[in-house]
């Protein structure tokens, strides 16, 4: 299992410990190490749906050379 | 008039354009119904008229074309036609099946005069290039291209094609970001027509441009807002539909609600009909994510509280179990011991007195024994002493017999009793001669006899002959 894990498979993990736990699969020895990971998961998830990471000035400067290069092509033919 | 000039009969330019028009007018009476390409609809606004450009085309090539004219209120009335049959206006590159007057002004020349076009022709026509087009989609395997795509668990990155100062742009982006839940997107507007003819080139090379950056876009929006229910035959275009059944990230359309559905709307990943409605398809998303983790969350809480307190329980009623059942063992054990003290005791008070008993009888009898064997032992050594005392007595006199006997015979045995009796003991140098041996003449003898001693000498001696 990687470090951090990403909103998918965090998703999904949350998703099989609920269903683990509600099978009543989980015993009292493992529970507080599975409730402290699912803590762990709905924070990351929960970070995902009030956050964003996109670095607007980062695609502006890729659209640049990208577009550029069009031109280029477009003006070499 | 023509006047003669060198013989010549001259016309003024007027007089032939007026006879030509004259001619024309003449021979083409009535109207027709003519079908045409209608290039370019050449719209002035300023004065209201049109002056299509009419055309022809076989195989690609023009084979034949005239100017016409379509004068205001006439174009009025059939732009009006047009958005309510085709939903579309009048406008470059359709076909038309048009009713004209072949009209020639000696200013402009020849034209047609349109005077109305038939929606229904050129619905017809555009109804056909929408089918060509799913059918050409369709039989290059590519209809649901798009539709296949997996969108993101969260489609928060949205790279939007859209037109900034639309309605649609605005409803979209309020929706978006005034949601109650906080819901973060990250948003890139792709500025870009939206409708009419030069909406797919336009919409086409934003796509293009989303290409370049796709890595940092979940899905495209196609938004457009405001703009009625007219100009969106482009999204039946085969070009633009193929760039999008074939767009590397999912594209939603929100492009108005549309009497008949386009070929984009269709193949998209998903039509949200309006820009409202993608944005709340965006929130939708969001929230099948939110939810279940808000619920994993309170069924995390929940059963592991339960758990617990039913591991809680569990383990008390063990315990009360526990307590119960090794009381019951105790009392059991208890009982048990008390019991086995009173079958001890009663067992032990019973093998006492029984032994008790027995050691009481057994005395008797041991007292009785005794007491026979007392009475027999006496009895018997009573018996030993008379009979010892008898024949102690019988013995004494019988030995005081055999001494007398024996005094007897000693007295009759002593050398006095045999000297009375006649025998005599000779004796040589104080010993008693038994043989004839070591005697020789002379020697002296004494002779003992019973009333004394007799001493002589040895005259000769002779050995007795046997």
């Amino acid at each position: 299992m990687s470090d951090i894990p990403t909103y998918t498979e965090a998703f999904d993990e949350l998703q099989r410990i609920v269903s683990e736990i509600e099978q009543g699969e989980i015993s009292v020895d493992e529970l507080s190490e599975k409730v402290k990971r699912a803590a762990f998961l709905i924070k990351i998830c929960k970070q995902k749906l009030t956050s964003t990471e996109e670095d607007v000035d980062r695609i502006l400067r890729e659209l640049d050379t990208t577009t550029n290069e069009n031109d280029a092509q477009q003006n070499g033919s | 008039m023509p006047e003669i000039v060198n013989d010549k009969t001259v016309f003024t330019l007027l007089e032939v354009t007026k006879s030509i028009q004259k001619t024309l007018a003449e021979r083409y009476k009535s109207a027709y119904w003519v079908k045409a390409e209608m290039n370019k609809l050449n719209y002035y606004s300023h004065s209201g008229h049109c002056y299509p450009e009419l055309v022809e085309k076989a195989n690609g090539k023009v084979i034949a074309q005239i100017k016409s004219v379509l004068w205001k209120d006439d174009y009025i009335n059939v732009n009006n036609n047009f958005l309510k049959v085709l939903k579309e206006p009048l406008k470059n590159g359709i076909k038309i099946l048009f009713l004209a007057k072949i009209s020639f002004d000696p200013t402009y020349g020849l034209s047609l005069r349109i005077l109305d076009i038939d929606p229904s022709y050129t619905l017809g026509d555009l109804e056909k290039e929408k089918q060509e087009t799913i059918k050409k989609l369709k039989s290059e395997g590519i209809f649901n291209r798009n539709k296949l795509l997996q969108i993101p668990l969260l489609p928060k990155r949205i790279a939007i094609i859209s037109v900034e100062t639309s309605k649609g742009y605005a409803d979209f982006l309020k929706v978006l970001e005034t949601n109650s839940w906080n819901y973060k997107f990250f948003h890139f507007l792709f500025p870009s027509l939206l409708q009419g003819d030069r909406a797919t080139v336009s919409i086409k090379n934003q796509l293009k441009r989303i290409k370049k950056v796709r890595g940092h876009f979940d899905v495209v929006a196609i938004i457009r807002g405001g703009g009625g229910d007219i100009g969106l035959s482009c999204y039946n275009n085969y070009e633009l539909a193929r760039e999008i059944a074939l767009f590397p990230i999912p594209v939603i359309t929100g492009i108005g609600h549309v009497t008949n559905e386009t070929v984009v709307e269709m193949i998209s990943f998903s039509n949200a009909i309006t820009p409202t409605k993608i944005a709340e398809y965006l929130l939708q998303k969001f929230h099948n994510f939110s939810v279940p983790v808000q619920k994993a969350e309170e069924k995390i809480r929940d059963k592991s509280r339960r758990l617990l307190s039913d591991e809680k329980t569990k383990f008390g009623s063990e315990i009360k179990l526990f307590r119960s059942v090794t009381e019951n063992i105790l009392i059991g054990n208890r009982n048990q011991i008390k019991e086995n003290i009173n079958s001890l005791v009663q067992q032990t008070t019973f093998r006492f007195k029984n032994e008790k008993e027995y050691l009481r009888t057994g005395r008797e009898e041991i007292k009785r024994g005794t007491l026979k064997l007392c009475a027999a032992e006496k009895q018997e050594v009573d018996g030993f002493a008379l009979t010892m005392k008898k024949d102690v007595i019988s013995q004494i006199i019988q030995s005081k017999t055999a001494l007398n006997n024996m005094e007897k015979n000693i007295q009759n045995m002593s050398p006095q009793s045999v000297l009375k009796r006649g025998y005599s003991i000779t004796m040589s140098n104080g010993k008693a001669i038994k043989s004839t041996e070591n005697l020789k003449e002379g020697d002296a003898l004494e002779t003992i006899v019973s009333e004394g001693r007799i001493f002589s000498l040895v005259k000769s001696s002779k050995k007795t002959i046997e």
